[in-house]
C-alpha cells in the first residue's frame, strides 16, 4: 500500500554540469553521501514524501537532469509538466553562478503557459575555502528573480532538508490560494485522492468483445 | 574422484548395519534411561533435535573408550570424523553412573548412524554440487576456448567471406570470447573513416597542445563569453568525467591504469570532431572499448562507432531526429508488447526516460559490465536496431513487474536497473522480439517516419 498522500508535486533539479545535482537529490532521498556517482545521461527519478504540517504529506517527484548545455534541448521539454525547480550552482565554480540566468530563461521560456517555482540553491558550502561566489551576490541575484537562497552541502547535510522543504511548502501555498490549480493533461500537481477506479483494460474488453460472438 | 560409487557403498553397508541392528534391539531388555523410563519397543524414528540435545547433556562426560566401543567400529566403516559432540555419545557413562542398558546403547548407536549418514550424504551433494559447477566453468571454459580457436583459426583469416554465414551469426549471437572481442568489434564497426594510427597521434598531440594552453578550471580567470564556454569546458568536463567513469572498477580514475588513455581518446576525439566535442556517455563508449583494443584501435572503432547515423543522431542531439528514433521504436513496442505499451501510454511514460540513457551509453551504464559486452556484440553484427531490439527484450523481460507500477517506480525501475540480469533469460526476450511491422523492418519503419516528419507531420510534435 502506498503511502496517503494530499499532493504530488514533480521538481526539476536543474545547474551546470558537476555542480552537485544528483548528490543533493540522493542525500535529500536516500539519506547518504554518495562519494562516487556517474555522470546523468538524460534524466534520473527519485521520489520522497514530505510532510510539511502534522498529517499533510507531500509527495515530490524529483527529476534530476542532465546538467551539459548539450542535453538542454532534451530537458527543455521536461520544464513543462514541473511545478517546481532547484536551480543549482557550486559556490566553488564563478562559471556555474554565471549560467544561472541562462537556465532561467531556458526555463521561463519553455514552460509557457504554466509557470515554476524556482529556489535557487548555492552547493557545495562545505568548500568554504575555495568559495568564488559569496552570500550577498548571490542572495541579490535570487532577489531580482524573486526566488528564495539557500545553501547547502550534500557531503556534510547542510540544509538540504530545507531546501526541499521550503519549496515544497511554497508550492503548497500558492496550490492552496488557487494560484496554482491541478489541470488535467499537466503533472506538475496532482491530487493524491484520485480513486484508483475501474481499470481501462477491463474496459477495452468489455466493449471489445461484443461484435466478435 | 569416484563420488558415486562411494554413495552407493555407504548407502549399502549403513542398510545392512541398520538391518542387523534393529534385530538385535528386539532380543533386548527395557532398561535404565537418563531421561526416564522408555517402552521398551520403541521405534527407530526419533526428533533429531531431542537426540542432539539428549547427546549434548552427555557430551563432556565421556569415559576412556573401550577397544570394543561402538565408535571405533563406526570410525572404520566409515573412515568419517563424526563432530566432537556426537563422538562422545558412544562413549560408555562414567563409572559413577548406571551403565548403560544394551538396548539403549544400540539404539543410540543406531540413531547416531543415521545422522552420520545424512550428514555424509549431505556433504556428498555439497561435494557433487560443487563439482558440478566446477565442470560447468570448466565447461564454459573449454566452450570460450574452443570458440576462440574458431573465430581466430576460422572466422577471422576469412572475415568477409564468412562474416555473414549462418554458423557465424549463431557463434555470434551466442557472445564473443573475450580473447577476440576486440578484434571482432574492430572488424564489425569498420573504418569508413580511413583513420590511421598517425591521425590518432596528430590528434592526440593536438588535444595535449589544447590541454597546456587551457588554465585550470578553478582558477579565477574565466572570461570566456558564453558561446564558446561550452565548448571549452568540454575538456574539462572529460577531466571531471573520467573519474566518474565505471568508479566501481578503479581503473580510470586518476593514478588508475586507464586514466590516461581515456583521457587521451576523449581529448583526441574532440580534435577530430571539434563539430561533435564531448558529450557525456562517450566517456562509457571510450571505457568499454579501451577494456577491448589498443588504444589507437580503441580509437578508431570510437570514432567509427560515434559516426553511425543513430549515434550522431544522438551525440549531437538532433532532437527530431532522436523523436524520429522514439516513434520508430514504439511502433515495435506496441507491436510486440501491446499490453504494456498501454500502461505505458496511460501514465505519459515516453520512451526518451529510459532510451536516452540506455543508447547514448550502448547500455554500458545501465547493464553488467559483461552483459552490456554481449549486447554490443551483437550490436556490432546487426546494428542500431538491435540497441532497439534489447530495449524491447529488457521491456519484455521485466513486463509483469512493470505493468504493476505506477509512473515514477517504472521511470526509476527502467533508469536503474536491478543489477542481476540472468544473461541467458534476458536474450531469449531479445530474441523473442519481432523486429517487423505490417512486413516492414526496421530501417524501412524509420526511414518511413522520416520522410513523415520532413513533411512535418504532427505525430511527433511533443
Amino acid at each position: 500500500m502506498e503511502t496517503i498522500w494530499l499532493y504530488q508535486f514533480r521538481l526539476i533539479v536543474i545547474g551546470d554540469s558537476t555542480v552537485g545535482k544528483s548528490c543533493l537529490i540522493r542525500r535529500f532521498t536516500e539519506g547518504r553521501f554518495a562519494q562516487v556517482s556517474d555522470p546523468t545521461v538524460g534524466v534520473d527519478f527519485f521520489s520522497r514524501l514530505v510532510e510539511i504540517e502534522p498529517g499533510k504529506r507531500i509527495k515530490l517527484q524529483i527529476w534530476d537532469t542532465a546538467g551539459q548545455e548539450r542535453f538542454r534541448s532534451i530537458t527543455r521539454a521536461y520544464y513543462r509538466n514541473s511545478v517546481g525547480g532547484l536551480l543549482l550552482f557550486d559556490i566553488t565554480n564563478r562559471r556555474s553562478f554565471q549560467n544561472v540566468h541562462n537556465w532561467l530563461e531556458e526555463a521561463q521560456s519553455h514552460v509557457q503557459p504554466h509557470s515554476i517555482v524556482f529556489l535557487l540553491v548555492g552547493h557545495k558550502c562545505d568548500l568554504e575555502a575555495q568559495r568564488q561566489v559569496t552570500q550577498q551576490e548571490a542572495e541579490k541575484l535570487a532577489g531580482a528573480y524573486g526566488m528564495r537562497y539557500v545553501e547547502t552541502s550534500a557531503r556534510d547535510a547542510i540544509n538540504v532538508e530545507k531546501a526541499f522543504v521550503d519549496l515544497t511548502r511554497d508550492i503548497f501555498e500558492l496550490v492552496r490560494s488557487g494560484d496554482i490549480k491541478i489541470q488535467d493533461g499537466w503533472e506538475g500537481v496532482k491530487s493524491g485522492f484520485v480513486p484508483n477506479t475501474v481499470h481501462s483494460s477491463e474496459e477495452v474488453t468489455k466493449g471489445g468483445r461484443q461484435c466478435f460472438c | 574422484m569416484a563420488a558415486p560409487s562411494l554413495v552407493l557403498y555407504i548407502d549399502r553397508s549403513l542398510f545392512a548395519r541398520r538391518v542387523k541392528d534393529n534385530r538385535s534391539v528386539e532380543q533386548r531388555d527395557p532398561g535404565w534411561k537418563l531421561f526416564g523410563k522408555v517402552p521398551p519397543r520403541e521405534g527407530p524414528v526419533k526428533d533429531p533435535k531431542r537426540i542432539q540435545k539428549e547427546y549434548e547433556t552427555k557430551s563432556g562426560r565421556a569415559g576412556p573408550g573401550n577397544p570394543t566401543s561402538p565408535r571405533q567400529s563406526v570410525r572404520k566403516n566409515l573412515d568419517f570424523e563424526p563432530l566432537s559432540t556426537t563422538a562422545l555419545i558412544l562413549e560408555d557413562r562414567p563409572a559413577n553412573l548406571p551403565a548403560k542398558p544394551a538396548e539403549e546403547a544400540q539404539k543410540h548407536r543406531q540413531q547416531y548412524e543415521e545422522m552420520v549418514a545424512q550428514a555424509k550424504k549431505r556433504e556428498l551433494k555439497d561435494a557433487q554440487k560443487k563439482k558440478k559447477q566446477l565442470e560447468d566453468r570448466c565447461k564454459l571454459e573449454d566452450s570460450i576456448g574452443s570458440a576462440a580457436q574458431t573465430w581466430n583459426q576460422e572466422i577471422l583469416p576469412n572475415w568477409s567471406t564468412m562474416c555473414t554465414s549462418r554458423r557465424v551469426r549463431d557463434l555470434w549471437w551466442q557472445g564473443i570470447p573475450p580473447s577476440v572481442r576486440g578484434k571482432v568489434w574492430s572488424l564489425a564497426v569498420g573504418n569508413d573513416l580511413n583513420i590511421t594510427h598517425e591521425l590518432y597521434s596528430i590528434c592526440l598531440a593536438r588535444a595535449k597542445e589544447k590541454w597546456k594552453t587551457t588554465p585550470a578550471p578553478s582558477s579565477e580567470t574565466e572570461t570566456e563569453d558564453a558561446g564558446s564556454s561550452d565548448r571549452e569546458s568540454s575538456l574539462e568536463l572529460i577531466k571531471l568525467d573520467i573519474s566518474r567513469t565505471f568508479p566501481q572498477l578503479c581503473i580510470f580514475q586518476q593514478g588508475g591504469p586507464y586514466h590516461d588513455v581515456l583521457h587521451s581518446i576523449l581529448g583526441a576525439y574532440t580534435c577530430y570532431r571539434p563539430d561533435v566535442g564531448y558529450v557525456q556517455g562517450m566517456s562509457f563508449i571510450a571505457a568499454v572499448l579501451i577494456l577491448n583494443l589498443d588504444t589507437a584501435d580503441a580509437f578508431i572503432a570510437f570514432a567509427n562507432l560515434l559516426n553511425k547515423p543513430c549515434q550522431m543522431a544522438f551525440f549531437r542531439v538532433d532532437h527530431s531526429l532522436m523523436l524520429t528514433y522514439f516513434a520508430a521504436f514504439e511502433v515495435f513496442f506496441e507491436e510486440n508488447l501491446p499490453k504494456l505499451f498501454a500502461h505505458f501510454k496511460k501514465n505519459n511514460l515516453t520512451p526518451d526516460i529510459y532510451l536516452i540513457d540506455w543508447i547514448f551509453t550502448l547500455y554500458s551504464k545501465s547493464l553488467p559490465l559483461d552483459l552490456a559486452c554481449r549486447v554490443w556484440d551483437v550490436f556490432c553484427r546487426d546494428g542500431e536496431e538491435f540497441l532497439f531490439r534489447t530495449a524491447l527484450g529488457l521491456l519484455r523481460l521485466y513486463q509483469d513487474v512493470l505493468t504493476c507500477m505506477d509512473f515514477i517506480h517504472m521511470a526509476q525501475f527502467l533508469t536503474r536497473l536491478p543489477d542481476l540480469i540472468p544473461a541467458e533469460q534476458l536474450f531469449q526476450h531479445i530474441a523473442a522480439v519481432h523486429m517487423t511491422s505490417r512486413n516492414r523492418k526496421w530501417g524501412q519503419v524509420l526511414q518511413a517516419l522520416q520522410k513523415d516528419q520532413e513533411r512535418g507531420s504532427p505525430v511527433l510534435k511533443r
